[in-house]
């Protein structure tokens, strides 16, 4: 993935700080709901462990949201936003065909950490595209976050016992043809 | 970025979840529908959904447009009364490869030859999902299922060839592997003034194959445009559409250069026609009268 075909009608050669500030709001925007989506089907399909942990992070993503969201009302007050939702694709949100049912706490911190990696690689790319200096600095602090997320995820994933991979065995629910 | 936001993908977003299985590809579908309902900028009171049965004949309920998840196979015949009585609706058909070629296949050749300008978006999963897993009319020859224990024995339809056959103005093939291609497509197809087709392979996690599923896509799927494809040359649209079920091709196959008159267009031009000969309010009777 690269930030071509993750975002569509938005020229990084010209992205002002309030865009570029907009179009992270979004991005933490667009993580938080999926993982409230994600939550959302797993808990309806009874995967309680996966789904506690979207939900957890789903927190998370709006932290983040509201201090970008901050930052940018105290630079440039409640000038409209031009940037669109419409615009950005999965760049911090987990893919839908991530999950399943089923799926266990450790398969969920997994595609946290492939979502946090994605949307490193994503400023990483950016960074190489944008000429604004102010552009290049917040990219460059967002970046910096995404591999602080990923350590925290790793960290998490380390807790888990390597002796008890999951609990996938457990549900008795498997769909079966019929 | 020029101009201010006016409508968003959330205000399509209806407050019903969607029971979809987890990794379902109609979740990348309905994303990109609300997408593109946003780009094209209709308030969701001028858009209807209409549906038939199966997995992807929910999305009438997860939207905030109009909706109508009706019978089994007969989302077309519905979907061409709701333009007819109301052709300012942005009227969108949604369903699955069963409903659709299967128990409604009969109703679409007659959609494309009426050139009703809706648009069709068809959900291909090559199983029966709903009823979990079942032999499906696009599924591939060959396929065990409980219906099929030995593997089927039957060609699958070809649903791209299927309406180019029958003369469809708009055709094209998408994938939830590649969202912005997706969306751009579906709102491609809304905007297309006639009857357009979108074939949109979302794979059932549960119940399809391995190698239908969405990582697959992403590593198999080749644009159209990258082959140097002219969608305005529909004999090539034919051709690379006899690929389907071996390749992916995703992009416009058909967009006719010169899209005749819609049905209800020519109904206007019909009216107006027949106004000019209209008699009197206080000589209606006398039609009858003559006879």
């Amino acid at each position: 993935m690269t930030t071509q075909t993750q975002t569509q009608g938005i020229d990084f050669a010209t992205l002002s700080l309030r865009d570029a500030l907009d179009l992270a709001v979004l991005i933490e925007e667009e993580a938080r709901d999926r993982y409230e989506e994600l939550a959302a089907q797993l808990i309806l399909h009874r995967t309680p462990a996966a789904a506690a942990f979207f939900t957890k992070m789903m927190r998370v993503e709006e932290i983040h949201r509201k201090q970008l969201f901050e930052q940018r009302q105290r630079a440039f007050g409640n000038h409209p936003v031009m940037v669109k939702r419409e615009m950005i694709y999965d760049v911090e949100a987990a893919d839908y065909d991530e999950v399943r049912m089923n799926m266990t706490h450790r398969d969920a911190l997994e595609v946290a950490l492939r979502s946090e990696i994605k949307a490193h690689r994503f400023f990483e790319q950016a960074l190489k595209v944008v000429p604004s200096v102010e552009v290049k600095k917040l990219f460059t602090e967002l970046c910096e976050e995404e591999i602080t997320h990923q350590a925290l995820v790793k960290a998490e994933l380390l807790k888990l016992d390597p002796e008890k991979p999951g609990d996938r065995d457990d549900f008795s629910d498997d769909p079966v043809a019929q | 970025m020029t101009a201010p936001v006016t409508f968003q993908a959330k205000d399509y977003k209806s407050d019903l979840k969607p029971i979809w299985c987890p990794g379902c590809g109609d979740f990348g579908v309905l994303q990109g529908l609300y997408r593109a309902l946003a780009s094209i900028g209709r308030p969701p009171h001028e858009v209807a959904f209409i549906s038939g049965i199966g997995c992807s004949s929910r999305i009438p309920g997860y939207t905030t447009a109009y909706g109508f998840n009706s019978v089994h196979g007969r989302s077309l015949p519905i979907a061409q009364g709701v333009k007819l009585a109301n052709p300012e609706l942005l009227v969108v058909v949604a369903g699955g490869d069963g409903d659709g070629f299967s128990i409604g296949g009969g109703h679409v050749a007659h959609a494309v030859r009426r050139n009703i300008d809706i648009t069709y978006i068809v959900m291909d999963n090559q199983v029966y999902g709903l009823t979990k897993g079942q032999l499906s009319p696009t599924s591939p020859k060959g396929l065990q299922t409980v219906t099929s224990p030995l593997g089927s024995l039957e060609e699958p339809i070809n649903p791209l060839l299927f309406v180019l056959a029958y003369g469809a103005g708009f055709v094209a093939q998408a994938s939830p592997a590649d969202m912005p291609g997706m969306t751009a497509l579906i709102e491609e197809a809304i905007r297309y003034p006639g009857f357009s087709f979108v074939n949109i392979q979302s794979p059932c996690v549960t119940f399809g194959e391995d190698d239908q599923q969405l990582k697959v896509h992403k590593a198999k799927m080749k644009t159209l445009a990258s082959l140097g494809h002219d969608p305005a040359d529909q004999l090539k649209a034919m051709d690379l559409a006899r690929s389907y079920g071996t390749e992916l091709y995703t992009g416009v196959f058909y967009r006719n250069p010169n899209p005749p008159l819609s049905y209800e267009e020519l109904i206007k031009l019909r009216q107006a026609e027949e106004s000019k000969k209209a008699r009197p309010r206080n000589r209606i009777l006398d039609a009858y009268l003559q006879k």
